[in-house]
């Protein structure tokens, strides 16, 4: 595999996407779940979508957006529906899961009509739906390294507050930690790993990189810290398998992506479950 | 003169028209303890959030360490233990260690992280709670006596004056809630603290605290324990209403 980084740059180009997205998505993806608002990627994965089909619409229709790459106006989308799903959640507080439904049939609905007033597009909008990770080009790496460098400043600067709010935001609060400012950033910070990763995993399978790895970790983990680190090492794993059976294998990489984690966190039952059998009948 | 740590004026305060609060007048000096007892929706909670600044009172003046409350804002020198703290999600990945750090993060800031000295805080709040063998399990997996010590040592880490606990010992067992009250009648006793606890235990009353407020509206009783305890039939009718079976289960 070493000779190929060498030779390819776009090997090389799929490689820095897919370990710069398995490294943001869990870390987003263990707040998202520990908020209990993992479905939340997958509403705002879909407003992406109707983003980009806006976004390949212009390119058709205005001579002027040829050049754009529709990962930005689906970016753009994402961006606007997280303000959105933290309104929604102002205005139900007793029904903050309300957001999801809402984002998710409006974002699959205008991206439906984009694409049929479109009567069709000359490019493949299966690579948005499903991933395909060969074909990051320079410029999306750019993106993707750019949205990873913020993803990680706002962790450093708000590792401490996000943990306080995650876990009891009352409490938060009452020590003078914005939950406003706070909660609308990682908001924003989540909508922007999910127009980064859609390129590795695809729209329809963006929140397997947030939800999965995590769900394993939490299967064994004590602490914060732990359920963190672990979520990156599992979802590492699956990036690297699913880029390896792309190419070598041809298989669907975004795909290959979410079936790795679903066998990773099985995995991690099964050790359970056998430590479990032989804590109780100990070999003697 | 000792130092008023809560000065309540004539405090009113409404939920849509219906008074929660009718001239409500309270103090508290450094060093009491007093135990806040009332009916459920005596407004008990209520008054809590108005002296955190959660809630804006209607009417009347709060004051804290003499100065009046704008925002609310712990850390420094008010430590919280809310009702709902042992409802938090239980399957949540935090070790005891963790949970207690979060205790001083509104105060480090937004840049600052933690340092030596603020673990050894975090060691210290922990031990005083008892729970040091227990620092690195998880939160989830302790029984629910601990978490509350837990969400104690949350509250001391800071190294507050006051201590407010708003019905801390809810879904917890009797031999637990027991160790419970000791360990706050150690706080008290040893390290000085004032503490306030909204409780509905009237048994608690005799052995814990030195000052007794019951509230129902308005404030039927406020003084020490010996006192409620001589009056307690008439005050309790008075505030709980008439026909209702006082349930007090007294703690030795």
């Amino acid at each position: 595999m070493f000779d190929l980084l060498i030779q390819y740059e776009w090997m090389r180009n799929a490689l820095y996407a897919g370990v710069i997205i398995g490294f943001i998505s869990p870390l987003v993806g263990v707040y998202l779940v520990v908020r209990r608002l993992s479905l939340i990627a997958d509403a705002l994965a879909h407003v992406t979508l109707s983003g980009v089909a806006a976004g390949l619409l212009m390119q058709k229709e205005v001579a002027w957006f040829q050049g754009v790459n529709p990962l930005y106006t689906g970016m753009f989308f994402s961006l606007a529906g997280s303000m959105f799903v933290e309104k929604v959640r102002s205005l139900y507080r007793s029904y903050q899961e309300l957001a999801i439904p809402i984002l998710l049939s409006g974002g699959i609905g205008l991206g439906v009509v984009l694409i049929s007033a479109a009567d069709g597009f000359n490019v493949d909008i299966a690579g948005y739906l499903f991933g395909s990770i060969l074909a990051v080009d320079e410029g999306e790496l750019t993106l993707i390294a750019g949205i990873g460098i913020l993803v990680v400043l706002f962790f450093l600067f708000f590792y401490k507050e996000m943990f306080a709010l995650s876990f009891d935001e009352e409490h938060a609060v009452l020590t003078g930690i914005s939950r406003k400012i706070i909660n609308l950033l990682f908001m924003l910070v989540v909508a922007l790993v999910i127009a980064a990763s859609i390129r590795v995993v695809g729209i329809l399978l963006v929140s397997a990189l947030m939800t999965i790895p995590v769900a394993a970790s939490l299967q064994f983990t004590n602490s914060f810290r732990q359920t963190l680190i672990w979520s990156v090492v599992f979802s590492q794993l699956a990036v690297f398998s699913g880029l390896f059976a792309a190419y070598y294998l041809d298989w669907a990489s975004g795909g290959t992506i979410v079936l790795v984690s679903v066998a990773i966190l099985l995995l991690i039952l099964a050790v359970k479950r056998i430590v479990r059998i032989f804590r109780r009948n100990p070999v003697s | 003169m000792k130092e008023h740590v809560i000065e309540i004026k004539n405090l009113h305060f409404s939920y849509e028209e219906q008074p929660v609060l009718d001239g409500i007048n309270l103090v508290l000096d450094r060093g009491q303890f007093l135990g806040l007892v009332g009916p459920n929706g005596s407004g008990k909670s209520t008054l809590i959030k108005c002296v955190l600044g959660m809630l804006k009172p209607e009417r009347g003046e709060i004051r804290l360490f003499g100065q009046p409350v704008r925002h609310a804002r712990l850390g420094g020198r008010i430590g919280y233990v809310s009702q709902k703290a042992n409802s938090f999600n239980l399957g949540f990945p935090a070790t005891v260690k963790e949970v207690v750090a979060s205790g001083l993060y509104g105060q480090l800031g937004l840049l600052r992280r933690m340092g030596r000295l603020e673990w050894k805080k975090v060691d210290q709040a922990i031990a005083k709670v008892g729970l040091s063998a227990f620092r690195d399990r998880n939160i989830g997996k302790l029984s629910g006596g601990q978490q509350q010590r837990a969400f104690i040592a949350r509250a001391l880490v800071a190294d507050p004056d006051l201590l407010i606990l708003d019905e801390p010992t809810v879904g917890v067992d009797a031999k637990s809630t027991e160790q419970f009250y000791a360990l706050l009648t150690e706080l008290h006793r040893h390290h000085g603290l004032t503490l306030l606890l909204v409780t509905h235990d009237i048994g608690v009353l005799s052995t814990s605290v030195d000052q007794v407020a019951c509230l129902n509206k308005r404030l039927f009783f406020h003084g020490d324990p010996d006192e409620f305890a001589q009056r307690e039939q008439e005050i309790l009718t008075q505030a709980y209403g008439h026909d209702i079976q006082i349930v007090s289960h007294h703690h030795h």
